[in-house]
């Protein structure tokens, strides 16, 4: 009856099988591996530009809620993809020097983040640049362009990409604060020249939203001819968030709040449409926040309206927040910092969506 | 589920037997193959996550066996045995597109009592079987993506599914070819859902609901 024995041995086999632990976190091995990390845009992914003078003194730098563990999007990719954390290309500050805002700009050969808080696509001067006057000219925000990030990078590398890179780009934040700061003055100077004040706003509209969608088609351009001609292969570009669920829309009225989402919209599909069938990896940031907005208890959020930013010596900006200067009660998972920036935890979660379509993308 | 095991040796051994149909008291040992299939309804992912992040298990082969005691004629208990089947874990819905996030291993023990049609030597014996299937989960394993997606940049991401028992039942048929050898066909649909939980706190329930297919050759004793 030997057969007894080998059906008492396979049930036996089952349950030691059984018993067995395994498992774990698996292969952690990404499918695509880089060996450079690029990062070109505004204050989304500056990752310390200004973390200098008195805004380091401040304990600030990157535009979240600075902490030694605050990681902007940028980073927590790097992270994922086990590349080193992103440096600043640039750092200085061209404000007063009274108030150390005047730091001399310095170039730094081993880092490859040209991203500057204020940089617009194409223009000078973005938001905190000293050529703004006012508060501008106390900070002094270098505002470097994205164009000509781009073209800073090709000539550190002597003019091309290896290939190996992860490219991101992310702006057009800018140019809508910039066009839509445009708006008024674009107004009254019509209206001084004889139009009438509806005419006037019509024409000043139709100027701003015009603008975002050329700055949208430049950024498109700029992506092929800078990057992805020069030899990138892994580009991921991420379109501007839904700004009119920002605190800083929430503020305005339904009309306003209208303006600067047609704004946003007419720069994205301008981007989108520039870049369709490059193989670049566009992430519908707008889309994810419009999402995070409508329905943030899945992902965590518990307040997407409010600024967990309370005051501080650049009046509430991120630049300077840290967790001495926040509003009273939790906000670790508040989706804004300030204004227009989010929090590290607004950040995790741009991060996560980024990397969820790089995996989408075949690049996880 | 060890004693169940024991029980049902000690009663093979002791039926020594010169029967040959499936008589009351006869034995009889199959091997096979059965395909798990699981018809899953996965709930969302906990918070924080993307909204409606979903899982879909694929279906998985195995080598499988069973033992069969006649306690009567018509009544049998049944053993079915299966070396492990090891699925893949894919994501569904808004996760659509992520591929294979995780992979997981089951061994499902299962102990069934059959009515079987038809007289004891009857060439044809179609039945149907009720009973409890204890779903033993292990070698669940993470991935890059699953990483990526939960926990990016930080500890590999993790994830244990709850064992369970589960109410199964079956139908099938058994071809019965000369007096020792016989083909048994059968389908089992077993009720079970799972939850997972993931080393981020994350957890998520998944109907699985599998229906498992087999064919076999059986030997009785």
């Amino acid at each position: 009856m030997t057969s007894w024995k080998y059906a008492l041995s396979a049930l036996g086999a089952a349950l030691v099988l059984a018993g067995c632990g395994g498992g774990g976190g698996g292969d952690q091995t990404t499918k695509a591996s880089f060996t450079g990390f690029v990062n070109f845009g505004d204050s989304l992914s500056d990752v310390g530009t200004y973390k200098v003078g008195t805004i380091a003194a401040l304990k600030g730098g990157q535009y979240t809620i600075n902490s030694d563990t605050a990681l902007n999007w940028t980073a927590v990719v790097a992270k994922a993809y086990a590349l080193p954390a992103p440096c600043a290309a640039q750092t200085g500050l061209d404000g007063l020097a009274t108030q150390g805002f005047s730091v001399p700009v310095t170039n730094v050969a081993t880092c490859f983040s040209y991203a500057q808080g204020g940089a617009r696509v194409t223009l000078q001067p973005g938001p905190g640049n000293k050529l703004l006057g006012g508060g501008n000219a106390v900070l002094g925000q270098l505002t470097v362009p994205v164009k000509d990030q781009m073209l800073a990078h090709l000539t550190k590398v002597g003019g091309a990409y290896t290939g190996k890179e992860l490219v991101t780009v992310l702006a057009g934040g800018n140019d809508l604060f910039i066009q839509s700061g445009s708006i008024a003055p674009t107004i009254g100077a019509l209206v001084a020249s004889g139009q009438t004040p509806a005419a006037a706003q019509n024409a000043a509209v139709t100027d701003a939203v015009t603008a975002m969608g050329q700055a949208g088609a430049e950024l498109a351009g700029y992506v092929k001819a800078l990057v992805l001609a020069k030899g990138a292969k892994s580009v991921v570009v991420v379109n501007v968030p839904n700004v009119s669920k920002t605190p800083y829309a929430l503020s305005q009225d339904a009309a306003a709040q209208g303006l600067v989402d047609l704004m946003t919209t007419t720069f994205n599909d301008q981007l989108k449409a520039g870049l369709a069938g490059t193989g670049v990896v566009l992430v519908d940031a707008y889309n994810e926040s419009s999402e995070q907005a409508r329905n943030p208890g899945p992902y965590g959020l518990t307040n997407v309206k409010d600024r967990a930013c309370g005051t501080n010596a650049l009046g509430g900006a991120a630049l300077v927040c840290n967790a001495s200067n926040v509003v009273a009660g939790d906000v670790s998972r508040y989706q804004y910092a300030d204004d227009v920036h989010p929090t590290p935890y607004g950040y995790e979660l741009l991060a996560k969506f980024v990397l969820s379509e790089m995996l989408k993308a075949g690049l996880l | 589920m060890k004693t169940t095991h024991i029980t049902i040796a000690v009663a093979l051994l002791a039926a020594a037997s010169s029967t040959w149909a499936q008589k009351a008291g006869s034995i009889s040992v199959e091997a096979g193959i059965t395909q798990l299939s699981p018809q899953v309804s996965s709930g969302d992912l906990s918070a924080p996550s993307f909204p409606n992040v979903k899982a879909d298990v694929s279906s998985a082969t195995g080598i499988s066996g069973a033992l069969s005691y006649m306690v009567t004629d018509s009544i049998a208990v049944n053993v079915p045995l299966g070396l492990g089947f090891k699925h893949s874990i894919t994501g569904a819905a808004r996760a659509q597109g992520f591929g294979k996030l995780a992979e997981v291993s089951v061994l499902p023990m299962t102990v069934l009592g059959q009515y079987r049609f038809g007289d004891a030597s009857a060439q044809f014996r179609p039945y149907v079987g009720a009973g409890l299937t204890y779903a033993k989960f292990y070698k669940e394993t993470g991935s890059a993506a699953l990483t990526a997606l939960t926990n990016p940049g930080g500890t590999p991401t993790t994830f244990s599914v709850g064992s369970k028992i589960a109410p199964t039942v079956q139908v099938g048929v058994l071809l019965n070819i000369g007096e020792k050898w016989y083909v048994n066909a059968h389908y089992a649909k077993t009720f079970l859902t799972i939850k997972a939980t993931y080393s981020t706190n994350q957890t998520q329930e998944i109907k699985l609901n599998p229906n498992a297919f087999s064919v076999g050759v059986g030997y009785k004793f």
